[in-house]
């Protein structure tokens, strides 16, 4: 398996990081959340020239840190003590991803409680709008401190409810809570 | 192969944490638990006949069409990754795994793969050729008698 990571830094990295959350109770919320586009780089190639397993994963992660970001969770946030940690995903690969394709992810609110957000995530092709994979992931506020799941701050939930009012209408996607399975 | 000498679960796969693994917090990142689940499940298949040189020999590959991870611990820097897989169910065309997965001993998560067996020139589903499915089903023969965590059977939700 090659070497997904970014050579930036030695470590894994996004292209959010540093990025200050700004979010505007005026603003129309779009539906489904298209929070992040890029196009697939050499260093997410396996040996066949194909986009490796784990780096739809990278890519579902820079767009779910485009969210965090567009929710209020940024660098200070973080420093301040808390964050969304990842509990699961569920990812559903459709069709391979070849160098230099155009990718467009989008974010859809499927459910929330106080401490717990579960999205569903899509990755299009740019040009053609062809569905190369899918995700669900459930996220988890965390006091990190204490290391453990802690209820998210009013301010956050009051936006999670405007996002879940905007994206009420959207499809429930058929995959969505549907566990692993050969089906006959 | 004789179904003795296969162990139950697979447990080949060992690897020390990698420094570009790790995230803002030193911790392995959400997509570098799943190249060492792909790492680990790549060992499988090649103790099945399914890896690399299967590809090149018969132009067919076990495709991943699923993966689903559950996050359970952090780690990080220093720590070795073990796995412990067993084959959850498996067909003609279809191969599901599943694995612990373990940092200095400690779970940390647990993954499926789903996969698909696909000729690779055609661009379809083909089953598998006799002597692979025999390898298949002795290893979930070897694997059927180990106990199945209850989520096996759960998709992913916000649950009370």
């Amino acid at each position: 398996m090659s070497d997904p990571s970014r050579p930036a830094g030695g470590r894994v990295t996004t292209p959010y990081e540093g990025r200050v959350a700004v979010w505007d109770d005026d603003a129309a919320i779009e539906a489904p959340l298209r929070l992040h586009r890029t196009t697939a780089p050499p260093e997410w190639m396996d040996y066949n020239d194909h986009m490796s397993e784990s780096c739809y994963l990278l890519a579902f992660g820079d767009s779910a840190d485009a969210f965090f970001r567009f929710l209020g969770i940024d660098e200070a946030y973080r420093a301040a003590g808390h964050s969304l940690y990842t509990s699961e995903t569920h990812l559903h690969h459709r069709h391979e991803v070849a160098l230099g394709e155009p990718l467009e992810m989008t974010v859809q609110l499927l459910d929330h409680d106080r401490r717990r957000l579960h999205l569903f995530h899509e990755m299009r092709h740019g040009d053609t709008g062809t569905l190369l994979a899918c995700a669900e992931q459930l996220l988890v506020h965390v006091d990190m401190d204490q290391g453990r799941s802690t209820d998210l701050p009013d301010q956050l939930l009051e936006r999670l409810e405007a996002l879940a009012a905007a994206h009420a209408g959207l499809p429930r996607p058929d995959v969505v809570g549907r566990p692993m399975g050969i089906r006959r | 192969m004789p179904e003795t000498s296969i162990a139950a679960p697979f447990t080949a796969y060992r690897e020390q944490v990698r420094p570009e693994w790790l995230d803002y917090n030193g911790h392995l990142g959400d997509a570098s638990y799943s190249i060492v689940l792909s790492a680990a499940h790549e060992l499988v298949l090649e103790a099945l006949g399914l890896s690399a040189d299967y590809r090149e020999s018969h132009h067919a590959s076990m495709f991943t069409v699923e993966t689903h991870i559950r996050y359970l611990a952090e780690c990080g820097a220093g720590q070795t990754l073990s796995a412990e897989t067993f084959v959850v169910e498996a067909d003609r065309k279809r191969l599901r795994l599943h694995s612990d997965l373990s940092a200095d001993g400690v779970l940390v998560a647990t993954g499926e793969s789903l996969y698909l067996h696909v000729d690779t020139a055609a661009g379809r589903t083909t089953p598998l050729p006799e002597d692979r499915q025999r390898l298949v089903d002795a290893m979930r023969g070897a694997h059927a008698g180990l106990p199945r965590p209850p989520h096996l059977g759960l998709g992913v939700g916000v649950r009370p």
